[in-house]
């Protein structure tokens, strides 16, 4: 164990697979509270057709495509913000729900990235594309140092930005259309939740894998909304369940060699997810139990109710 | 117009039309609200009524017409137009207090990046202790009854200090003590020159509520003091046929 945790790989991983679980966590709140949790499987599914239209362009502008997380990462942020903002322009056009638009989207840009990756990699004159097919379940042991660098300016731009202007984003999260009354306009807010979402996103594509990535935005903030009743703190506390399970998977998985970082951290969060429903004090299924069997006794030992 | 200073146009909305699809769910309205009265607006389901206020809001974008507040766009003088939303229309399990959602009373005021102190707190504690919330500040949003959820969105109204108040359906299924509540505050803010513009359902209780009144379906049927057009003719144009006020509470 001791060998692992001095390992310099490791090392990157380890802080690069926590500052993502953080940063996911955080941001993932405020969809988990907007009863949004699935628009970041369709931001992360859309951000592969991002991935595999920025490589092209790089194979096109230089003969060799670029794998560099500095070329591929604006691709899928793109690729993100159009989808969703696609969403919005067909709910707004058409008679689709909400859920309908993403399902479809999903599909179109996952469907669509899948077929040029799967392109690319027969096409005889597009050359450097081996190590693409990671974005679909991600390959923390990946991360270099110059892409842990981008990944902490991208999660500090995030998470800056959103302590910069909380208590608009609060107000929106719980009560759009009075906050749009006094000011902090609906539309522009919607559109600054779905950068802050896409950058939370997009950061860990490349070490969870775009399959696997909306977990990382749902399932700390459910697990943190079970232990607290304030966002500040819920989203400190699903920040850190984030971290932990990045921290915690990529431990895991470079201890047990062959289990792939993604799925160990994505388990960890689920562990997780899963104690915090369980057993939260309040909100916890277990207390939830024995609050109820408690008021029933006391209602038929008071003759209340006919024994 | 009305130039009587103490009733001055807190609202005028002229010729206002809106659309979902490619019907109207609101055409040509024109209305004015005055300082100093409690406006109701009432119409059947469909009419239009929510829809009025968030396009005056700029919540739903307006095919036509002109909205002024106080002889002026909204964005000149958003900080004197307070708005309590249907208390349907948020997540109760929302995690924060009561204290916590009068507080957001002052953010408008406050703008984008500072944040609510001392002041404001005590601010949210007055009005909690106005709609008599004050033993409730520290609990859970998701504890309150739907009375009690009505009463704090009241003081969180109360803490815009503002001089319009638009209120979208403030009485649906409260208890009658927030309705009480309710009702004495809109007095209180009339008197104070304030004026009040509430989307209501229950006939029966309009003569006792308010003093001026909007008859709505898609177009404005009717509008002006109560006394004089809360008629049966106007009620039955308004709903399309015979109606019983005495049987429509509730």
């Amino acid at each position: 164990m001791g060998e692992i945790l001095s390992d310099p790989t490791f090392q990157k991983v380890c802080v690069g697979t926590a500052l993502i679980g953080a940063t996911s966590g955080a941001l993932g709140c405020f969809s988990f509270l907007r009863r949004q949790a699935l628009i970041g499987d369709v931001i992360s599914h859309s951000a592969l057709l991002g991935v595999m239209a920025a490589f092209m362009l790089s194979a096109v502008a230089t003969g060799v495509g670029s794998k560099s997380v500095a070329v591929l990462l604006p691709g899928a942020l793109v690729a993100g913000v159009a989808a969703m903002l696609l969403a919005r322009v067909i709910t707004a056009k058409t008679r689709l729900k909400g859920d309908a638009a993403l399902g479809v989207l999903l599909a179109l840009f996952f469907g669509t990235g899948i077929f040029l990756l799967r392109y690319v990699e027969k096409a005889p004159d597009i050359a450097g594309h081996a190590g693409l097919e990671d974005y679909i379940f991600g390959l923390a042991a990946a991360l270099t140092t110059d892409d842990l660098i981008l990944i902490s300016c991208l999660a500090a731009f995030a998470l800056g930005a959103t302590c910069l202007i909380w208590p608009a984003l609060k107000l929106h999260t719980f009560d759009r259309t009075f906050a749009h009354s006094v000011g902090f306009d609906a539309r522009r807010l919607e559109v600054v939740l779905i950068v802050l979402q896409v950058l939370g996103i997009v950061i860990g594509i490349h070490a969870v894998g775009v399959v696997l990535m909306v977990s990382l935005m749902v399932a700390p903030a459910a697990a943190a909304r079970q232990w607290t009743g304030s966002l500040g703190s819920m989203q400190l506390l699903a920040a850190t369940f984030g971290a932990a399970s990045g921290a915690f998977g990529s431990l895991l998985s470079a201890a047990y060699t062959g289990a792939p970082t993604g799925p160990m951290i994505v388990l960890v969060a689920t562990s997780i997810f899963v104690v915090s429903i369980l057993f939260a004090p309040g909100r916890g299924v277990l207390f939830r139990l024995r609050a109820r069997r408690q008021a029933r006794a006391a209602l038929t030992s008071a003759g209340e109710v006919g024994a | 117009m009305n130039t009587d200073p103490d009733h001055a146009t807190a609202l005028s909305l002229d010729g206002l039309t809106v659309a979902y699809d490619a019907e109207p769910v609101v055409w040509d309205v024109r209305v004015t609200v005055h300082s100093g009265r409690v406006t109701g607006m009432v119409g059947p389901n469909g009419a239009g009524k929510t829809t009025i206020l968030q396009a005056a809001l700029g919540l739903q974008p307006a095919l036509a017409g002109r909205v002024q507040f106080f002889g002026r766009p909204l964005a000149a003088v958003r900080d004197q137009v307070g708005f309590v939303p249907q208390r349907r229309s948020v997540d109760w399990d929302f995690p924060t207090t009561v204290l916590d959602v009068v507080m957001m009373g002052t953010y408008g005021r406050l703008g984008w990046f500072r944040r609510p102190g001392r002041k404001q707190r005590d601010e949210a504690m007055e009005a909690l202790e106005f709609v008599e919330m004050a033993d409730f500040a520290g609990q859970q949003i998701s504890a309150l009854s739907g009375g009690q959820q009505q009463r704090v969105f009241l003081a969180r109204a109360f803490v815009q200090r503002c001089e319009l108040l638009l209120m979208d359906e403030p009485f649906a299924g409260v208890d009658a003590k927030t309705e009480r509540t309710i009702v004495r505050l809109l007095r209180q803010w009339a008197s104070e020159g304030k004026a009040i513009l509430a989307v209501h359902h229950d006939l029966a209780t309009v003569p006792e509520y308010f003093d001026d009144v909007l008859l709505l379906n898609r177009r404005l049927i009717a509008a002006g003091p109560v006394g004089e057009v809360f008629t049966r003719e106007n009620i039955e144009r308004t709903y399309g046929g015979a109606v019983r006020v005495e049987a429509s509470r509730g």
